[in-house]
């Protein structure tokens, strides 16, 4: 599934069948290379819905149990939030120092978070390339 | 192994491998007689900020790349004057060779150095001052011109004149493509007569 696609999808509790937010943004830690979290919007409390726990995340709609657990990003979440840690749009540096172009789209696996390919402006590569995403650019291996 | 002008590292941002700029190139610190590059003074990201009071050993770096100078994080960052000291103590020139003459040593001035010519090898090799180029004097045949010109690995250097052999003269090219074989050549037959 890629990034683009599931951006603005509905997250719905499985109890009652209401929508409780849209995915605004996705939380990546470049360190595992896995999605951790979804930042929501127009939820009622909180803003953050960890990934685990996320019932599943289907092709139409994310499920989640309890919609107890949309919560206050904690302090890992935050840290790993914002526009210096986005991938998409962001300049992409190879550890030897020469630009690759810029991130287009990223390729996740939806029952792990895990981010499979980045999809460049020059060709795809493989997520386990990944190094660092930061304010001035997205580092991948060489 | 690739060819950079010093000009074209000018101004190059100092990135760490987690994606951010820290800092961005100064002034390139010679180490060896001006033969290598030994580190570099910084400044920071953005347009009014100033010089940082630290710098960076050719030795920290992970890579020097068309865009950017690779680090692994910016605890190898260091005390300025570490990086100007280290260099010093492997005989570094300190002066700044740009606006040297070029004089060989049968005592013709081949011309002035308006850039300097890199190599950058593998990881954990050194960065060679390789060439220079020069704006060529009435001793060449293209008076005027911007030629790149070989070094050997050492040369002697006073801050006014920069001494190359006069085989030096043969081994001339006017493009980056291209140097790298006539330095290679210049080097085997300059390491072969002596």
């Amino acid at each position: 599934m890629r990034l683009s696609e599931a951006v603005g999808r509905s997250v719905v509790g499985t109890a009652n069948a209401a929508t409780v937010g849209r995915i605004d943004e996705f939380v990546i830690d470049p360190a595992s290379r896995t999605i951790v979290a979804l930042h929501l919007k127009k939820t009622e409390s909180g803003d953050t819905l960890p990934w685990g726990d996320i019932a599943a995340f289907g092709p139409d709609a994310v499920t989640l149990h309890d919609p107890a657990a949309i919560v206050a990003a904690s302090s890992e979440v935050e840290a790993l939030s914002g526009k210096s840690h986005r991938l998409l749009g962001k300049r992409v540096l190879l550890t030897t120092g020469d630009e690759a172009g810029v991130v287009d789209d990223v390729e996740f696996d939806p029952e792990s978070g895990l981010i499979t390919t980045l999809v460049l402006s020059g060709g795809e590569v493989a997520g386990e390339r990944l190094l660092g995403i930061g304010s001035y650019a997205v580092v991948i291996s060489a | 192994m690739r060819l950079m002008r010093a000009s074209d590292i000018a101004k190059h941002p100092v990135v760490t491998y987690a994606g951010e700029d820290v800092a961005q190139l100064k002034d390139i610190v010679f180490s060896a007689g001006g033969g290598a590059v030994g580190g570099f003074t910084l400044a920071g990201r953005g347009r009014f900020s100033g010089p940082l009071k630290q710098g960076l050993l050719w030795t920290s770096v992970a890579a020097l790349g068309a865009d950017a100078v690779m680090i692994v994080d910016d605890s190898v960052l260091e005390p300025t004057q570490n990086v100007l000291d280290a260099a010093a103590t492997s005989g570094g020139s300190g002066g700044d060779v740009l606006g040297s003459q070029v004089l060989t040593d049968t005592g013709i001035d081949l011309g002035r150095v308006i850039d300097v010519v890199l190599q950058i090898g593998e990881p954990g090799e050194q960065c060679d001052v390789v060439g220079y180029e020069i704006e060529a004097s009435e001793a060449m045949k293209t008076k005027g011109a911007k030629l790149l010109i070989p070094l050997p690995d050492t040369l002697a250097a006073s801050g006014e004149h920069l001494m190359v052999p006069a085989a030096a003269q043969d081994f001339v090219a006017d493009d980056l493509s291209g140097f790298g074989a006539a330095v290679t050549a210049f080097r085997a037959k300059f390491e072969g007569a002596s």
